[in-house]
């Protein structure tokens, strides 16, 4: 990630909108504006659109979310996995209460229950070649519906475009006009940063989901060296899945 | 090689221009098709204020309503402006056919104009609404959102790039389902064409249809080549849809001055629910709207797809699988780009000059419908 040119795209779109000021941060592979982690994953827009269905009744019941995160080699699998925990939680409307994980080298496979019931299965591992950009896939089958960011009859992501020049096959998919030049991952930090500046955001919520995630990213592993399910106790209090407002554009 | 590439906003590099006066701004008509995707951008675009919209009649009245966006409708523009002498543009979101008086009426006020992506089919009408506009000095700009599109400003970059080398040929698909229903002007000839004119001689069908809806593809060969039209030749299809005055599907093919080899699908290829106002539902085939683009180069081709990849699901209100639209900021560029030109006294990208030539070229359609032969643009 080029946090210069991250903060020089969260410059302009505070200045644009008038949000507070503010920076980000990275530590230890995390983006954070001040002492609060950011959850670029809650702010991707297939995200955002995942989650809107599930609040208005094109989904009904939810009972399962499959999900999978594919990284480059020497990617830091716990906290991938901690992203998609989170990312259960929030489309799931539901805390991780356990935890079951099998796993092995650059591998992990989770199964998760929500406090509702709902089952979760992520697929993780850092096995694509240096360089190869990551890719994941949420898909959440509900008794009215299933609600996929992959196209039926195929299992890696569609690009926009796809050059073939000199360099063989390049692919291309630019999601943020505004942002136009970032990374992907860039870009989702960038605007959940701007979110949080907004106050679109709340600081609270984040920090304690994102301990939540850290916390049962971290049981996964131990459930796969204890061959054994890890329990995570339902806190009452801050509601942390709740949807961020995100400035709708259609 | 490309030319005329558009200027986009840079986020590195344009930060801290915003300090300038909101442009106080109003809609007009509230009854085409891209009206509604205007209202979040108005509403949270902070170099906009959004003070007044004045409506075709009772009937776009009450849809605009059911947006509830909070900003003053009129059904008199006289009664606007009365109350509202400080509006300094206006988005002009009509049926074709009223576009040249909602100019005029503009432009006598002085008022800046967002028009929508058919100004006019009527040459004479839009050599007046040029001049009108010059004389007024106002800025026209014409709403061909494409040109904000991230896949659209990527595919650009690389052709200028030289990624693929010149151009040889470009095929490209404006494909939607039809909107007739819930814009019932849009199945008017007179309205969306300008006149009642046959397709041909023999056919029951009339201009003013899908082509009427579909000239992003022609302005955007333009802009990728550099080069001009050299001719084109079309060819209708039957109707998919029963009981519709005009044409619903057709394809065209030609060259452009370059050489460059182009073929054109500019169909409502895709089947809809008759529904009155456009919501969930609406699409029957998964994808209301694609735009996918193929250029062969002499150096390699690239393939694109301007409205993917989305999310997709099968759950209410029909229980089929649909499209979901994920990535769709394109008015925010367009808004952008027309409050900059107006605050610094720029020309837009898409003003009615530049846009003649697409204009001619999607008559030069219609012209070799009619006569089976090529038509010279």
């Amino acid at each position: 990630m080029n946090l210069k040119k991250m903060n020089k795209g969260l410059d302009f779109l505070r200045d644009k909108y008038d949000a507070a000021k503010g920076e980000i941060t990275v530590k230890d592979g995390h983006c954070y504006v001040g002492a609060v982690p950011l959850l670029p994953g809650r702010m991707e827009r297939k995200i955002v659109e995942l989650k809107k269905m599930t609040e208005n009744g094109t989904l009904e019941g939810v009972s399962t979310l499959r999900f999978a995160a594919f990284v480059p080699k020497g990617a830091d699998i716990e906290e991938v996995l901690a992203k998609e925990l989170d990312l259960a939680a929030y489309l799931g409307a539901s805390d991780v209460v356990r935890v079951m994980a099998a796993g092995n080298g650059e591998a992990i496979n989770v199964l998760a229950k929500l406090a509702n019931d709902v089952n979760v299965s992520v697929e993780v591992a850092a096995s694509l070649p240096k360089g190869e950009a990551a890719f994941d896939r949420h898909e959440i089958i509900a008794k009215r519906g299933v609600a996929c960011d992959q196209t039926v009859d195929t299992h890696t992501p569609h690009a926009s475009i796809r050059c073939y020049g000199a360099k063989g096959a390049v692919e291309y998919t630019d999601v943020d006009t505004e942002l136009f030049g970032l990374t992907y991952e860039e870009i989702w930090n960038v605007r959940a940063a701007f979110a949080l500046l907004q106050k679109r955001a709340d600081a609270k919520v984040w920090k304690s989901a994102w301990a939540k995630a850290v916390k049962a990213a971290d049981l996964a592993f131990k459930a796969d060296k204890a061959k054994t399910a890890k329990t995570i106790a339902v806190k009452k209090g801050l509601d942390t899945n709740q949807s961020i407002k995100v400035a709708e554009v259609r | 090689m490309a030319s005329n590439l558009v200027n986009h906003v840079n986020p590195v590099k344009k930060e801290r221009q915003y300090f300038m006066k909101a442009v106080k701004i109003a809609m007009m008509g509230m009854t085409h098709g891209h009206t509604r995707k205007y209202y979040q951008t108005l509403l949270d675009n902070k170099k906009l204020d959004w003070i007044a919209s004045c409506a075709q009649d009772e009937d776009a009245k009450k849809t605009y309503e059911l947006y509830q966006t909070g900003v003053p409708c009129y059904l008199d523009p006289e009664e606007m402006y009365e109350k509202h002498p400080d509006i300094e543009a206006v988005v002009i979101a009509s049926a074709n056919d009223k576009h040249f008086e909602q100019m005029k009426w503009c432009a006598e006020k002085g008022i800046h104009i967002l028009s929508m992506k058919i100004p006019t089919f009527d040459m004479a009408e839009y050599d007046a609404m040029i001049e009108m506009c010059d004389k007024a000095g106002i800025v026209c700009q014409i709403e061909l959102e494409m040109h904000y599109n991230s896949v659209v400003r990527r595919l650009k970059k690389l052709i200028a790039d030289g990624a693929i080398g010149k151009i040889k040929s470009f095929q490209a698909t404006n494909i939607t389902l039809s909107p007739v229903w819930a814009f019932p002007w849009q199945g008017d000839p007179k309205a969306s064409f300008g006149k009642v004119s046959r397709l041909k001689k023999g056919d029951e069908r009339f201009k003013g249809g899908a082509l009427c809806d579909h000239p992003h593809i022609f302005d955007l060969i333009r802009h990728l080549t550099g080069s001009s039209f050299d001719y084109i030749y079309a060819e209708v299809a039957p109707n998919l849809r029963d009981g519709l005055k005009v044409e619903d599907m057709l394809m065209a093919v030609g060259k452009m001055k370059d050489g460059t080899a182009f073929l054109f699908d500019p169909s409502w290829s895709r089947l809809e629910e008759k529904l009155k106002v456009p919501g969930p539902g609406w699409e029957r085939f998964p994808k209301r709207m694609e735009v996918n683009v193929t250029i062969t180069g002499e150096k390699g081709m690239i393939t694109c797809d301007c409205f993917g990849p989305n999310v997709y699901h099968n759950g209410a209100p029909n229980d089929r699988y649909t499209v979901q639209y994920t990535y769709f900021d394109e008015w925010i560029g367009l808004i952008d780009e027309f409050v900059d030109c107006i605050r610094n006294k720029k020309t837009p990208l898409i003003n009615l000059k530049w846009h003649k030539e697409s204009i001619q070229a999607m008559l030069g359609c219609y012209e070799s419908i009619e006569s089976g032969k090529i038509a010279k643009i």
